[in-house]
């Protein structure tokens, strides 16, 4: 059986030497003298620390068990050792809910009461004696401030502002001797200078402050009063070190001017020859000085300096450095450049076409972290449902286009434009936009320099007939009626309003006017100005070619290369323009097509590559040229006119990219089919393209009609753009118009069939168009089954060119069949490097750390975090709110008991008293009873 | 009462009179006075009629003003709104009923006035026929009136009225009468829909009149009659909105399913009718919605359905959902389904407008994991063949429908990638190129020989050019991880969408400001700077330039 506790406490005690044996006098003197009483005092302390803990096995709470032994690199994360305090916790809890929630419980349902302002009352962390200091620094500060309007004592600043009275002092006690004890602390403490220097040095000395503990207790009590101390202390600290800098600083001044007086003699030393009496300082030492320095020297006024200084740091930054001159090339190094210059434009152009130069695989995985930002912009409009945006079907779109942009096009600056990225002819454009200007010698030189730039200023020149330098434009202005001068419009009807005046052949001088008056090198406007002027000449190269009276293509023409050089500089409004043009087409009349809108689409193949995988103007532009060829109508010559125009547009569009279109293929089977001098027999189909007949409403005359007839005097000739729109009334005429249609149509299906050859598909495409071409040249020139009559005549109906053209169209359409179908191979498409399977075996960690979590998935690992942290900050909350709980109710209950205490004293007090009173009214009664009993 | 109907049927009078346009206002009062004076005359002859049986003769004089010739033509329609009333009066007061032991002399009275009635609803039904349209209206609604009366008043009249007697001529005028347009709605608006015994006896009109074959526009009227009764009823349905009271105490008229089986039949009538091929699609595309709810046993629509499918073209499309439905539920054997299917793949099916409907359906014959793969392989070729001359719309469609089938069908795959592993045959393609052993003109999808094809033009298509169908032309060409495509997604683009998905609708800046082509061309449309390239065109346009004249 262990001994008792109070035993057992003597015995530890004993044991760790806080109780022993008494200390003799000398001995503690000793000790008090070496320090050796500190640190006895500190070991105690812990001793005494560790009893305690020992005897309160509740005090400290390590953990029970440790579940695995792990040892890892950080084990700060628990708390020393796995130690625990929870005595110290919830005791340091209920202090701190005793604060705050029963402050709060008190105050509850009470309203009004004092607010406690004064300085650190509500700050727990700051002790009283703090407090009390940190009012009174306060307190004598704000007397300082108030104090100096009036201040009439200057030097005095101790002397309180005391209150007189007809001259006397107003003071309690009266007299020197009774002054306030705050007073008297005052003047204690100014006496007490001798402590002062020791304080400084106990600041001063670093040594000192380590020791914790004794000295420390000691100062406490003595702080009370020291606040004035500090401050005074503060002020000579600081008076002290700038002495001592002040000092250091003469020492240095003395030891710099003996240095610097022996200076000459050194540089003698050095150069060994005696220099000549040095002059001024030269100019250019002073330009290179500090301009303050140097205007001091000089005596100039500062903003003289500053101006010079800023003017020779503009002729420093405009200084070339003397580099190796061009040497001039040789004709065929220019060749050479200019031909390296196309061919990477040219590699830049292909690389658009193929759609995106990174490789397919790679699009593919880029596709599942790409599509969904992408995408979801890309289809916002639209609200494509999920599945076909699933493999980026706009894909395609964006990264190529970012990356196959060529840095050139944007409109940042003309002059970048010309000289280093765009092409020469741009160059030419802006000089001949120029040559109005300035710039006439250069001019003159350019244009020889540079074939292809004098055409173009030839070209923009051509329609006035004479060079636009500024002497010929004065000559020929008179006769054309045109002004010098035209304000740049800004929508289309102002320009309608500018040019209503002048004629068609006049148009390109007035644009070139316009677009050099405007240039944006003269007026930072213009550039704006100039960008909405091309968007209006887009606007109006679709206007001019809806007019009724048909103005000439060269005109057109002109416009349209204009455009095409504004839309180097400026190629968003243009392109902007363009795409509402096309809007308009798609949306107003996709299958009633105008000239305008022909020309439009023209227009798009002159300026904009079609080649491209995906672009922002050729893709919608294809896709109105492709609407039209498979739903537009087919119920006159004008509709087939301007078929054909639109499926040789479609076939221009694809020269370069050779994509397959089968909207185009359709049209031309079905427009030739239309035209066939006879109807093909219906039952075994041509192709397998769907066949559009004129609409019923045009009944049967109608659709006869388009048959090619067989007149005497068919003539071959060239379509002409104008035949959509001109209705043509005389029979052979009409003929003609059928004969050039079928004959265009032909060889509109040569090209395509040139185009298309190469493709795997090839044999298919090309049977069909080979049996409409069969049944053609067989009703044209063999049939004779149909009609005997005609029979004689058959034979040479068809014009000999046309002919000729059916017939080497029809051999070459076998070639490339017969090609085609010899390299036809079985399909390979599925090549593919076989996936890998799916391995479930964990990843091995070197470094592992079971407090990391090494989810290679970021979102669900930062998810996870996110969870446990909120977990953890719940589970907290949760406790507090209990502890909280608890605590109010432990309060409540004390309360209560209180108040049942209160009440039964009360009650037992009141009983006492009744009891008392009773108790004598009884003893009355009993006496009186005992009388009356006694007189009976 | 009868005052104020006067007052209005002489003001109808009066307005009729005037619309019909007299030129001098002294014409139009002696016409006024005219008419006035008639109507004092017809109510003189009504009242007489009223107040003693002597004056019954005044009825034969009416029928008489009604009409001059015995035709509809030019009705007077007082009288006949009086006559309406004098006969009305005398079936509820029983005076066209004739009891056993009545005189010998009060039968005769009693058949005469009979015959008079005959007469008088005869006229009724000649002036639906033939008159204008407010008059047309007007007779039917006299005449439904009698025909209540009668209903309601002469006892073991009632079914007789309805089946055999006024009903199916009213019901026969309305639908043959001239001009009766008017007519007709005012005959399902006013009586055929508020009124469920009018709705039940026309069903049953209509089975006994398209019985016999009638001409299309008949057909059409009649279609679209029945196709306007388009509430079936539920299970748990009260009838309660009748005509005639009578109506309540016939069993028939109040089950739910007794009206169904006379719709049924209705319909029945007409589909067996000859149909032409418009109103053949018409029914078919009103099959689902508003034929087939009243069919409680819809395998008789088989015979139809098979008929149409067996049309071709879009009639077939059409009929194939119906025909599909039933082979699922109700064990119809359609045996050459597959075949008949496959024809359908023509060069017309990709540009129709039923081809997201077809593909819907499509997907759904072909789901079966059960099918041969020849079969499968057929479809898939056949599809791609046409997808050659398809627009955009059907390509994006047809790509996924063709990788869905790859998937489920990994037997066909070898039409995407074949190795030949014979040596032989290896250099005899090499040598001589591959024949396709496909044979577009076979109708048996199962001989067709296209699992041992290539699909070339799949290949072809992803070089489109619209670069959203190339690249989905390219799934096929890339490993098959997807599981499958929800074709839905596929169905529905059209030119104007993907326009519109280009250009987008309104004005806005460009993400990406477009490439310029960096060379300015010399020559768009006219010849000019010819000479400097030596006469030979060659710059990008020469096509236009060399086939086209602008001038």
């Amino acid at each position: 059986m262990p001994p008792s506790q109070l035993k057992q406490l003597k015995a530890s005690l004993r044991d760790s030497g806080v109780l022993g044996p008494q200390k003799s006098k000398k001995q503690k003197r000793q000790n008090a003298k070496s320090g050796a009483n500190a640190q006895n005092r500190a070991q105690r302390e812990t001793a005494l620390e560790a009893i305690r803990d020992r005897f309160n096995p509740f005090e400290i709470r390590t953990i029970s068990r440790n579940k695995f032994d792990v040892t890892t690199r950080d084990s700060g994360s628990k708390p020393a050792a796995g130690r625990f305090r929870p005595g110290v916790t919830k005791s340091l809890g209920e202090e701190k809910r005793r604060q705050t929630l029963l402050q709060e419980m008190d105050r509850k349902n009470k309203v009004g009461g004092i607010m406690d302002r004064r300085f650190g009352e509500n700050d727990p962390t700051m002790t009283p004696e703090e407090r009390a200091a940190e009012r009174f620094a306060r307190a004598s500060q704000k007397k300082l401030r108030k104090d100096s309007m009036f201040n009439l004592e200057e030097e005095d600043d101790d002397e309180e502002f005391t209150l007189t009275h007809k001259g006397e002092s107003l003071s309690f006690g009266g007299g020197e001797g009774a002054q306030d004890d705050f007073e008297e602390e005052l003047e204690v403490d100014d006496m007490s200078d001798s402590e002062m220097p020791r304080k400084r040095k106990r600041l001063l000395d670093d040594g000192e402050f380590e020791e914790p503990g004794s000295q420390d207790e000691e100062e406490v009590p003595g702080r009370k009063k020291s606040k004035h101390e500090v401050m005074q202390e503060v002020i000579a600290k600081s008076k002290f070190y700038k002495a001592q800098r002040q000092m250091a600083k003469e020492d240095d001044d003395d030891l710099r001017e003996e240095l610097d007086k022996g200076l000459p003699d050194l540089f003698e030393m050095l150069r060994g020859v005696k220099p000549p009496p040095k002059p001024e300082p030269p100019k250019s030492d002073i330009a290179s000085m500090n301009p303050d320095r140097a205007a001091l020297l000089q005596g100039k006024s500062q903003v003289d300096t500053e101006a010079e200084y800023d003017q020779r740091l503009k002729q420093l930054t405009f200084d070339k450095r003397s580099m190796p001159t061009d040497r001039t090339k040789t004709e065929e190094e220019k060749i050479e450049e200019e031909a390296q210059r196309l061919k990477k434009l040219e590699e830049e152009r292909v690389r658009r076409m193929r759609g995106e130069e990174v490789s397919e695989d790679e699009a593919e995985a880029e596709e599942e972290d790409e599509e969904d930002d992408e995408d979801a912009d890309m289809f916002e409009e639209e609200s494509l449902p999920d599945d076909a945006k699933d493999f980026g079907l706009q894909q395609p779109t964006t990264t190529s286009h970012t990356t196959s942009r060529p840095e050139g096009i944007d409109d940042e600056d003309d002059f970048i434009l010309d000289d280093l990225v765009e092409t020469r002819s741009d160059a030419s454009a802006s000089f001949d936009e120029e040559d109005d200007d300035m710039l006439d010698s250069n001019e003159e030189f350019e244009e020889e320099e540079d074939e292809q730039e004098d055409e173009l200023i030839n070209g923009f020149t051509l329609p006035d007939g004479s060079k636009p330098g500024e002497g010929a434009a004065t000559s020929d202005m008179p006769a054309d009626g045109l002004a010098y001068t035209y304000s740049c419009p800004g929508t289309h009807g102002e320009f309608l309003e500018i040019i209503k005046d002048a004629t068609y052949e006049n148009l390109p001088t007035v644009i070139q006017r316009i677009r050099a008056l405007h240039h944006p090198r003269l007026h930072s406007e213009n550039k704006a100005k100039l960008g909405r002027f091309a968007a209006i000449l887009v606007r109006h190269v679709a206007y001019i070619a809806d007019q009724p009276e048909h103005p000439p293509f060269a005109i057109v023409e002109n416009v349209l290369r204009h455009i095409h050089s504004l839309a180097k500089t400026y190629p968003e409004s243009v392109s902007l323009e363009f795409r509402a043009q096309l809007r308009e087409i798609a949306t107003e009349r996709p299958l009633n097509l105008r000239p305008g809108d022909l020309v439009i689409l023209t227009g798009v193949a002159a300026i904009f590559p079609t080649s491209d995988h995906f672009h922002a103007i050729s893709t919608p532009a294809h896709l109105c040229l492709a609407r039209y060829l498979g739903q537009g109508p087919v119920n006159s010559l004008s509709d087939l006119c301007t078929g054909t125009y639109v499926a040789s547009l479609a076939l221009q569009y694809q020269t370069v990219s050779k994509r397959y279109m089968p909207e185009c293929l359709n049209y031309i089977l079905n427009a030739l089919y239309l035209l066939s001098p006879e109807a093909p027999p219906s039952q075994p189909h041509l192709g397998s393209f769907p066949l559009r007949n004129p609409a019923e409403t045009n009944s049967q005359s109608q659709s006869q009609s388009l048959r090619l007839k067989f007149v005497k005097t068919l003539t071959l000739r060239k379509l002409q753009f104008w035949d959509m729109t001109n209705s043509t009334t005389s029979q052979s005429e009409t003929e003609d118009l059928k004969l050039a249609l079928l004959t265009t149509l032909i060889s509109l299906l040569d090209t395509a069939s040139n185009l298309w050859s190469s493709m795997s598909a090839a044999p298919e495409i090309l049977e069909q168009a080979i049996s409409v071409l069969q049944h053609i040249s067989s009703s044209s020139s063999s049939s004779s089954s149909s009609t005997p009559s005609k029979k004689t005549k058959k034979l040479a109906q068809l014009p000999p060119s046309s002919l000729t053209t059916l017939q080497s169209t029809l051999t070459n359409l076998t070639t490339h069949l017969s090609t085609s179908q010899k390299a036809r191979r079985p399909l390979l498409l599925h090549d593919h490097r076989p996936l890998a399977i799916k391995a479930a075996i964990p990843k091995f960690e070197d470094t592992f750390n079971p407090d990391k979590h090494y989810d290679p998935n970021r979102e669900r690992a930062e998810l996870n975090r996110l969870k446990a942290e909120y977990k953890r900050e719940r589970k907290g909350a949760m406790r507090e709110l209990r502890k909280d709980a608890n605590f109010v109710a432990r309060e409540k209950l004390r309360e209560k008991k209180e108040k049942d205490a209160e009440y039964e004293r009360k009650y037992r007090r009141l009983v006492a008293e009744v009891q008392n009173e009773e108790g004598r009214e009884a003893n009355a009664y009993e006496r009186e009873k005992r009388l009356r009993q006694g007189k009976r | 009462m009868p005052a104020t109907i006067d007052k209005s049927t002489g003001s109808k009078k009066r307005k009729s009179t005037k619309e019909n346009g007299v030129p001098s206002s002294k014409r139009r009062a002696v016409a006024e006075h005219e008419s006035t004076e008639s109507m004092a005359k017809i109510l003189e002859l009504e009242e007489q009629i009223s107040e003693s049986r002597k004056h019954y003769n005044n009825i034969a004089t009416l029928i008489s003003m009604l009409s001059k010739e015995g035709s509809g033509i030019n009705p007077d329609l007082a009288v006949a709104v009086s006559l309406c009333r004098v006969f009305s009066r005398l079936i509820a007061g029983g005076n066209l009923t004739e009891t056993n032991h009545a005189a010998e002399n009060e039968k005769i009275v009693v058949a005469w006035l009979r015959e008079r009635c005959r007469e008088y609803q005869r006229l009724l039904v000649a002036i639906m026929r033939e008159s204008d349209a407010s008059s047309q209206a007007t007779a039917l609604t006299l005449a439904m009136r009698l025909l209540n009366e009668r209903a309601t008043h002469i006892p073991g009249d009632d079914n007789q009225a309805w089946t055999s007697g006024l009903f199916p001529n009213i019901f026969e005028a309305v639908i043959e009468a001239r001009d009766g347009q008017a007519l007709r709605s005012e005959f399902l608006e006013k009586f055929v829909k508020p009124y469920e015994d009018v709705t039940y006896h026309t069903f049953m009109q209509v089975a006994a009149y398209a019985s016999t074959a009638r001409s299309t526009e008949i057909l059409e009227i009649l279609v679209t009659l029945l196709s306007a009764c388009d509430s079936v009823p539920n299970p748990d349905h009260e009838f309660e909105n009748f005509y005639s009271k009578t109506s309540k105490q016939n069993k028939k008229l109040l089950s739910v399913n007794s009206h169904k089986k006379r719709a049924q039949d209705a319909w029945l009538a007409i589909l067996r009718n000859n149909l032409s091929q418009p109103l053949r699609k018409t029914l078919l595309r009103i099959m689902v919605h508003h034929i087939e709810p009243w069919f409680a046993r819809p395998e008789l629509l088989m015979d139809f359905l098979t008929d149409s499918y067996n049309v071709g073209g879009a009639t077939s499309l059409l009929a194939l959902s119906g025909l599909f439905y039933l082979i699922q539920e109700k064990n119809l054997d359609y045996p050459q389904f597959y075949p008949k299917l496959y024809s359908l793949l023509d060069a017309d099916l990709l540009h129709s407008k039923h081809r997201s409907r077809f593909f819907r359906l499509l997907n759904t014959f072909l789901a079966s994991t059960h099918l041969p793969a020849t079969l499968v392989a057929s479809f898939i070729k056949r599809l791609s063949r046409l997808a050659l001359n398809a627009p955009p719309a059907a390509i994006v469609a047809i790509m996924p429908f063709i990788y869905n089938l790859f998937k489920e069908h990994p037997t066909c795959t070898f039409m995407l990638h074949r190795v030949i592993r014979d040596d032989e045959a290896k250099a005899e393609i090499e040598a001589e190129g591959m024949e396709d052993p496909f044979d577009p003109e076979e109708p048996d999808p199962d001989r067709t020989g296209a699992i041992d094809s290539s699909l070339w033009e799949i290949e072809s298509l992803q070089s489109h050019y619209h670069p959203n169908v190339a690249s989905i032309a390219r799934i096929i060409s890339e490993q098959f991880t997807k599981q499958s495509y929800t074709l839905e997604d596929f169905l529905d683009y059209t030119y104007q969408g993907m326009v519109q998905a280009e250009l987008g609708t309104g004005e806005k800046p460009l993400k990406k400001i477009p490439v310029v082509e960096y060379q300015i061309p010399k020559r768009i449309f006219t010849d000019r700077l010819l000479e400097e390239d030596g006469g030979i065109d060659t710059a990008s346009g020469s096509l236009m330039r060399a086939l086209w004249d602008f001038s």
